[in-house]
């Protein structure tokens, strides 16, 4: 039996999926309320009390690295540090954003975070027969600008419940070799060390 | 009883394994210092980033220090506040995840009761004491009746002293943190300027500071305006002088008002070399307990302790909804 659990805390919705033998057999997919910190643990002990599951037996996680909210997306990436750490348990990376681009059936998906000021991280995905493939990497980008350039007719998504098994089914999941490595995809450095760099220049 | 504490509070990443409330069998601190030092303070956000890249060696290196398994701790203990909230939820998470993973239970421990605990495991408490409190976020006089009871009797009404401290030397353009070169020059200086000693003779137990920051630094720049020769051991001595004089004092009065049985100093600014001198020398009848350097600073052998006697007193658990709390705050007999 293989057991995948999948989390996701990068945007203000915490996604987490139970597969077992390439079945979802659990998910929760709560919006809206940002309590990623208070809920990750309770939820993931509920799913696998539901499945008889213990965390130890998990075979392998995928985790969402963002990029999206700073601090939630750390929640996640923690939570799934540890396991992969205290089990020794296979780890891979997905990007936050192609979880919400799954949730779409549009051929043409451009799946995007908030990140104020106009701006907003986003990529755009392309799906032909259910197989979701990057047609531009994960950017930070201004969003009238980027949109602007889109001539296809496309999906312009924020939320939505995943579809894990195009994920499961496409090549947009990273093996994490060393789960000691394991940090969330920022896209950005910090405001403080932009403004030092500025200083500098 | 084996206890994994967890600290992350600020710009430590710390874990450690203590018995009993007593035996550290390990306390790994991951410093962030460094980084934070070309921004003259702690920026929050890098704090958090450096958190959750450092997170599983360290748990790694404090576990292995203590030549136990995970399997083998009864209890952790965590930081759920106060401090920096992205920084705290790294440590609540990665505490939880244990929890969960091995079926431990887990309790939550304020950051402060963690500090007056780290005196416990040189020097066992007796009640009643007087815990000073003095760190780059606190100032506080607490009077302890007995194990996990704590009342705030006093606090600082503006500043904190390691803030203070942090202020001063960027004036006199001294490397973050201040408080250690403050300190360190000091002892080569004398007290030249006499500072003002806020609040030391009033009835209460509180405290300013930044009356007494406003005052050097005027000080400072007044003289920079008259092209005078700045000593910057003299200022720092007559500024250590003045806010030791308030501490010390403000501790003895609290001490005789409750006729306590020991005094305990606590946090980073416990780690002052004036402050200790001058505690020691000013109170000889009862014992005055400094913790080692070690256990002054943010660790989390300190947290392992206070969660100890924390559920020894309470005989009770959080549970798996526990949460950080940038502004934790005392409530019923507890900080
Ligand atoms: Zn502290």
């Amino acid at each position: 039996m293989s057991k995948i659990l999948v989390i996701d805390t990068a945007t203000k919705n915490i996604y987490l999926s139970l597969v077992i033998d390439g079945v979802e057999k659990q998910s929760v997919f709560q919006e809206g309320i940002n309590n990623h910190s208070v809920t990750i643990i309770p939820f993931l002990d509920e799913m696998l009390k539901k499945e008889s599951v213990e965390l130890k037996e998990i075979d392998e996680i995928i985790i969402g690295i963002g990029p999206g909210s700073y601090t939630g997306v750390r929640i996640g990436v923690t939570v799934a540090k540890m396991i992969g750490y205290m089990n020794a348990t296979k780890v891979k990376t997905i990007s936050s954003l192609a979880l919400i681009a799954s949730a779409s059936e549009k051929e043409f998906v451009i799946p995007y975070v908030d990140a104020r000021r106009g701006n907003a991280f986003l990529a755009a995905f392309r799906q032909v027969n259910g197989k979701l493939e990057y047609i531009e990497f994960d950017m930070m980008r201004n969003v009238e600008e980027y949109l602007r350039t889109w001539k296809f007719d496309y999906d312009f998504i924020s939320e939505g419940h995943p579809k894990i098994q195009k994920i499961l089914n496409s090549d947009l999941l990273e093996t994490v070799d060393n789960v000691n490595d394991l940090q969330p995809n920022y896209l950005r450095i910090t405001e403080a060390e932009r403004n030092k760099n500025e200083d500098k220049n | 009883m084996y206890v994994l504490g967890v600290e992350t509070s600020c710009d430590e990443t710390s874990v450690s394994i203590v018995k009993d409330g007593k035996e550290v069998l390990s306390n790994e601190v991951l410093s962030q210092i460094d980084i934070h030092k070309e921004y003259g303070g702690v920026v929050p956000e890098i704090a958090s980033r450096e958190h959750i890249k450092g997170i599983t060696f360290v748990f790694d290196k404090a576990i292995r220090d203590a030549g136990i398994g995970f399997d083998d701790i009864d209890l952790i203990a965590v930081t759920e506040g106060p401090g920096l909230i992205g920084s705290l939820l790294i440590g609540v998470n990665a505490a939880k995840t244990i929890s969960l993973n091995y079926h431990i239970p887990i309790i939550g421990v304020h950051h402060i009761t963690g500090h007056i605990y780290a005196s416990n495991i040189e020097n066992d408490m007796q009640f009643p004491l007087i815990a000073l409190v003095v760190s780059g976020g606190h100032t506080e006089l607490i009077l302890m009746k007995e194990h996990f009871s704590f009342e705030k009797l006093g606090e600082t009404q503006d500043d904190a002293v390691g803030e203070a401290y942090d202020k001063v030397a960027r004036v006199l353009g001294l490397p973050y943190p201040g408080g250690p070169v403050v300190d360190k020059l000091s002892r080569q200086g004398i007290d030249k300027y006499h500072f003002p000693r806020p609040m030391i003779d009033t009835d209460d137990f509180n405290f300013s500071f930044s009356g007494l920051k406003s005052h050097v630094i005027n000080l400072h720049h007044n003289m920079i305006q008259r092209n005078e020769h700045i000593n910057a051991p003299d200022f720092c001595r007559s500024f250590q002088e003045a806010v030791t004089d308030v501490l010390v004092r403000k501790t003895i009065k609290a001490k005789e008002k409750y006729e306590v049985k020991q005094i305990v100093v606590a946090g980073g600014v416990a780690a002052n070399s004036g402050l200790r001198e001058k505690m020691r020398s000013s109170i000889q009848d009862i014992p005055v307990y400094f913790p080692k350097m070690a256990y002054c600073t943010d660790n989390a052998a300190m947290i392992a302790v206070a969660g100890y006697f924390k559920y020894l007193k309470q005989k009770k658990y959080d549970d798996l909804m526990l949460n950080g709390s940038s502004r934790l705050k005392m409530d019923e007999g507890e900080l």
